[in-house]
């Protein structure tokens, strides 16, 4: 099967900082590619490069036949990055809904404004994406109103409105109360299951392990081991994959975000 | 028995937290009850302190005597329909300048938040030479010093550039910190949707900062009322301040010509706050 996402040579630097160091990376049409590593080792930085929130510094991203080289400038330039963010859809940490909008407009302002799509075309995409995230019943809410999970899942939507040929997570349920995961856990599946393709930087080796065809491990701005789920959680080859996924089973363990540092135990106060 | 007189009881005791937050909406009460009985009397004594009324202590040949200050009610009734009349001027004035202030505090913002050097500092070398300077002296520059380059302003005009410059640089700050509240990730979820830099802006940015940015506003328009006044300098623009000089030194009556043209703006005053705080109270509410 051809690859729809093509990553070659890509390098970014922050300065002097070299934070992805000749990347070289295909995603296949309806692969579910699980990006894993602790922070700072530059996953996130690789997903918000494929639709240019990150400029590359050099190297080249290709999504769906459009090919861009990072690095460069010009109306030529932003015009195929503009066409990169059509093939692409991309769900947040923070949610990013637009609070002073209901969830029908934040829904239905991408292809109005976007794709010039007119309004009862564009609340017809709407609504069978808010019914596929199961909220069509609070699309005249404001997001204030909304849970964090039901946040998430409405980003979602929001994206799939504008019917992206990939999806990029990052970082979906970091932000939300552990009983929330769940719910935006199963949308995420729902997707996969209908065949789009996807890139998710997550925590969440339970997730990987039953959705993603292929997990990959990043450490200090490289990929260091790629492969199937179950086998890579099984035997990891690198000593740095070996202690993430150690990392990630106390955590699960202890019921907490494998990058925050130990909880301060809860101050009791005595009677001296 | 205990049964029978709580059967009695028609209403089921209230619980503490319902105790307590009815304890303090009535000491809420109380209290405004009374700012406004105080308020009352401050405004009793002031009106009172004109009422031109003697006050005698003791008997009419040893006792003290306490006048208070005398109007000239027949200059006041005659005079009412004339200062009045300023009313429309700076209301006028004042609508003009504050528009003209908006759009340059936007744009003077916008350079504030641009990465572009040349706009960054036309923005800061705005903002600093027009709050380096008095109002007072930039309403006489654009009145009495531009026609000297052959540039000839009527009054009214040169009051409200002067009052739009000014006013334009200390509202840029405003507007400054409405678009800084709008969140990078707001715009990072536009462009993520496809929108252009001025889409987003637009669209997504300007929307919450202009809602973040309306209070202050008000504020700034209020004050502007009354700064309105210093266009009277200028000797040809008819507004309340003027009005009451005119009158007031032509009769030697300036006391009352200026109190009369005080209470007019405080009467504004009020009624643009009251109007501030309903606008507050319909942008808080919602969907923030």
């Amino acid at each position: 099967m051809p690859a729809i996402v093509k990553i070659s040579n890509l390098d970014k630097y922050f300065g002097r900082l070299h934070v992805l160091k000749n990347i070289a990376l295909d995603i296949e049409a309806r692969e579910v590619v699980c990006l894993i590593g602790r922070s700072g080792s530059g996953k996130s930085t690789l997903l918000r490069c494929i639709n240019f929130l990150e400029e590359p510094s050099h190297g080249t991203i290709e999504v769906d036949g459009i090919r861009v080289a990072g690095g460069e400038k010009g109306k030529e330039h932003r015009q195929l990055v503009h066409d990169v963010r059509l093939k692409t859809g991309m769900v947040f940490q923070e949610f990013n809904l637009f609070p002073h909008m209901s969830v029908l407009e934040n829904v239905i302002e991408g292809p109005i404004t976007v794709k010039n799509m007119d309004r009862s075309q564009a609340i017809k995409i709407a609504e069978m994406n808010l019914d596929r995230v199961g909220l069509l019943f609070k699309k005249d809410e404001y997001p204030m109103r909304l849970s964090g999970g039901q946040k998430q899942r409405v980003a979602i939507a929001r994206a799939l409105a504008m019917e992206p040929r990939v999806m990029l997570f990052d970082e979906p349920t970091s932000a939300l109360d552990p009983e929330l995961i769940g719910e935006v856990l199963n949308v995420m599946k729902n997707v996969a299951n209908e065949g789009m393709t996807m890139l998710v930087v997550t925590h969440e080796m339970g997730f990987a392990r039953e959705v993603a065809d292929r997990v990959i491990v990043m450490a200090e701005g490289e990929i260091i081991e790629q492969g199937v789920p179950d086998a890579l959680f099984k035997s990891p080859k690198d000593e740095r994959t070996k202690a993430l996924i150690d990392r990630y089973r106390a955590a699960e363990e202890s019921g907490r975000e494998p990058d925050q540092p130990p909880q301060k135990q809860p101050r009791l106060y005595t009677l001296e | 028995m205990g049964v029978s007189t709580s059967a009695r009881d028609p209403k089921p005791p209230l619980s503490q937290a319902e105790l307590l937050f009815q304890a303090q909406k009535r000491k809420e009460r109380n209290f405004r009850m009374h700012v406004a009985l105080s308020w009352f009397v401050l405004l009793a004594i002031l009106f009172f302190l004109f009422s031109g009324q003697d006050i005698k202590i003791g008997n009419s040949e040893t006792g003290l005597v306490f006048q208070t200050i005398k109007l000239d009610t027949q200059f006041i009734s005659e005079n009412m329909v004339f200062i009045a009349g300023g009313l429309g001027e700076t209301i006028r004035i004042s609508l003009l300048a504050i528009t003209f202030a908006t759009v340059l505090a936007l744009l003077a913002a916008l350079g504030r938040l641009s990465t572009f050097p040349p706009l960054y500092a036309l923005s800061t070398f705005y903002v600093s030479l027009i709050r380096g300077t008095p109002l007072y002296l930039q309403i006489f520059f654009f009145f009495l010093a531009l026609p000297q380059l052959g540039i000839i302003l009527p009054g009214l005009w040169a009051g409200v550039i002067a009052l739009g410059l000014n006013y334009g640089a200390y509202m840029s700050e405003i507007f400054r910190a409405g678009l800084a509240s709008v969140g990078k990730g707001q715009r990072e979820a536009a462009i993520a949707l496809g929108m252009t830099p001025s889409q987003t802006m637009m669209r997504i940015v300007l929307p919450q900062a202009l809602r973040f940015a309306i209070p202050p506003t008000g504020n700034e328009f209020i004050a502007m009322t009354k700064d309105s006044a210093l266009v009277a300098a200028t000797g040809f623009v008819h507004e309340l301040m003027w009005r009451a000089v005119k009158v007031g030194r032509a009769q030697f009556h300036n006391l009352e010509a200026l109190i009369m043209a005080a209470i007019f703006y405080w009467i504004m005053t009020i009624l643009l706050s009251y109007l501030q705080s309903r606008l507050e109270a319909n942008l808080s509410k919602g969907d923030r």
